[in-house]
């Protein structure tokens, strides 16, 4: 992991101000002081955006936020479309050799996993197919990742849903596949789109797949702030400008989903 | 028949899916981990057996010290955002005016990257120009070095776990408590139970189960912790703050020592299926009525 794997105790001329997520309009070349009330602290400028989204690193930034994207909406779309058809067989047939709910219980305890331990036979796999710091190789561990819950959290919205409906329509010569696709999807597209959100923001935030699947070409926008931590310390300013960029969609899509990121993060043990 | 091929071309593809992406990869990982592979050198793969194993449990003190500060770590972080959990879930309950705004408000710690908000703290830390420490520093704190001292370093990191996740606590307590009858509290008012009996005898016993459920989710999470660790400390200063996240991937990804990485791994692995059991069969209960 090269720039990345130093992680040191290092606090060397770090940076000039503190001030967390005010710092991205502050300047450089000022003191290296405590600053935190703009204009009177200290005179506010866009010298950080500049620099992050402008000729001398803007290529990076926008290639971590073109990835960022990419992965969690791919990755999120394969967990919907694997996750919707497991967790629909699930509830609407019986399974016998192994109980529906020793399946699920199985399914969801993937999700338990520490992901380091994962992550290094992925590493070793993803290296051996050549796929290393390629998009496919983030997307599938991603996916891998939600998957288990997507396919226990759209259990309970297909439980949720009449079964009588799509009964009838089994009777008017429907195929499953048809009441599938065309009763009981479109029914519960609340839920999916809800599973979706929380799918795209755990995939956005996901650091440590990234940081091992990843070292150029790939790296998201968390991989990118962990980026900044060098050998010379840590540019606050450039931290603070790249948090931003990184902090604000996973919590925009939390603020509108509020109510069902509860329910996710507990694993559908609470239904508010 | 034709039902029987429905329901698995159902189930199938994400059933095989995970077989594929997380039974195959942590199958591999046991093998390896039988072995002594160190990618860093040029020497060969070789199976040593179960050396791996007794090299972790009987001549790795590094191993005993993750295992230690990951356990008393996730002992202290859950218990504190327990209680801070269950106050601030107490004293909101009742003013549900405000509820949608604290919702959104809180939820915004644990929506944001975990390891922006490693660096967020890391900033607010930084002895030389963090507005915390500024503002511990006026308060007369000057001389404590927040996240140099190995004994008190550790405990910097829980606070700010604290801060991440109590609102996960606040937030499950919370919306259990918003569902619980109203006629109860009304018949043990009527009664002529006092505040603090309702709480003890009523509201706690209800929430209980949530409770358990909570703390196992949560418990089973900060195990896990990696982000923190990475973006605030590196593990230091020495080994004070090493999560066993932290150093399962120093050992892989830093010493590329594969085989003993994935021995490792597995030791962790089964500490947390252990705990993942008991939450597994709640969960079931709660969701598979």
């Amino acid at each position: 992991m090269p720039g990345l794997s130093s992680c040191s105790f290092r606090y060397g001329q770090s940076s000039r101000f503190s001030g967390v997520l005010s710092l991205p309009s502050t300047s450089p070349g000022e003191q290296y002081t405590t600053a935190f009330l703009p204009l009177v602290q200290f005179r506010p400028s866009t010298y950080a955006w500049q620099v992050v989204l402008g000729q001398a690193e803007g290529e990076r930034t926008r290639q971590g936020l073109r990835n960022s994207v990419l992965i969690s909406s791919l990755s999120s779309l394969l967990v919907l479309l694997l996750g919707s058809f497991a967790g629909y067989a699930l509830t609407r047939f019986r399974f016998h050799r192994w109980k529906n709910k020793d399946i699920a219980s199985w399914i969801l305890s993937n999700r338990m996993f520490p992901p380091i331990a994962v992550a290094i036979p992925f590493f070793l796999i993803m290296r051996t197919l050549r796929l290393l710091d390629t998009l496919p190789a983030v997307i599938m561990a991603h996916t891998v990742y939600n998957l288990p819950l997507a396919i226990w959290l759209m259990m309970d919205f297909f439980r949720e849903l009449p079964e009588e409906v799509e009964e009838a329509a089994l009777i008017d010569g429907c195929s499953s596949f048809q009441a599938f696709f065309r009763i009981a999807l479109p029914l519960s597209l609340p839920g999916i789109v809800a599973v979706y959100i929380l799918c795209f923001i755990f995939s956005w935030n996901e650091f440590l797949f990234v940081v091992t699947l990843s070292y150029r070409k790939t790296m998201t926008m968390p991989v990118i702030i962990a980026g900044t931590l060098t050998v010379r310390g840590l540019d606050f300013w450039k931290v603070s400008a790249l948090s931003l960029l990184a902090i604000t969609p996973p919590v925009v899509l939390a603020a509108l989903t509020s109510r069902f990121l509860i329910r996710g993060l507990t694993l559908g043990a609470i239904k508010e | 028949m034709r039902k029987e091929a429905t329901k698995f071309g159902f189930l199938l593809p994400g059933l095989l899916y995970l077989m594929a992406m997380a039974v195959f990869p942590l199958i591999w990982s046991l093998t390896l981990s039988l072995h002594r592979w160190k990618a860093a050198t040029a020497a060969p793969r070789v199976f040593v057996g179960i050396e791996n194993f007794l090299n972790i449990f009987f001549r790795d003190p590094r191993f005993w010290n993750s295992l230690r500060f990951t356990v008393l770590y996730v002992a202290i972080v859950v218990s504190v955002e327990l209680s801070l959990g269950l106050l601030l879930a107490y004293i909101l309950n009742e003013r549900i005016r405000f509820r949608n705004f604290f919702r959104v408000l809180f939820l915004l710690p644990m929506a944001a990257p975990p390891i922006a908000v490693a660096f967020m703290w890391r900033m607010l830390l930084n002895p030389d120009a963090g507005i915390v420490v500024k503002i511990l520093n006026s308060l007369g704190l000057n001389m404590v070095r927040w996240l140099t001292d190995a004994r008190l370093t550790p405990f910097v990191l829980m606070a700010v776990d604290i801060w991440e996740w109590t609102p996960f606590m606040f937030l499950g307590l919370l919306a259990a408590m918003q569902s619980f009858p109203v006629s109860l509290y009304d018949a043990a008012q009527v009664d002529g139970a006092s505040r603090l009996q309702i709480f003890w005898f009523i509201t706690l016993p209800l929430l209980l189960p949530i409770m358990v459920t909570l703390v196992l989710l949560r418990a089973i999470d900060a195990f896990k912790l990696f982000e923190l660790v990475f973006g605030i400390t590196g593990g230091g200063p020495g080994t004070s703050t090493e999560s066993l996240s932290y150093y399962t991937y120093t050992v892989g990804f830093q010493y590329f020592d594969l085989g003993y990485a994935c021995a490792l791994s597995w030791v962790f692995l089964v500490i947390v299926l252990i705990m993942a059991n008991f939450l597994l069969r709640r969960l079931r209960r709660g969701g598979m009525r």
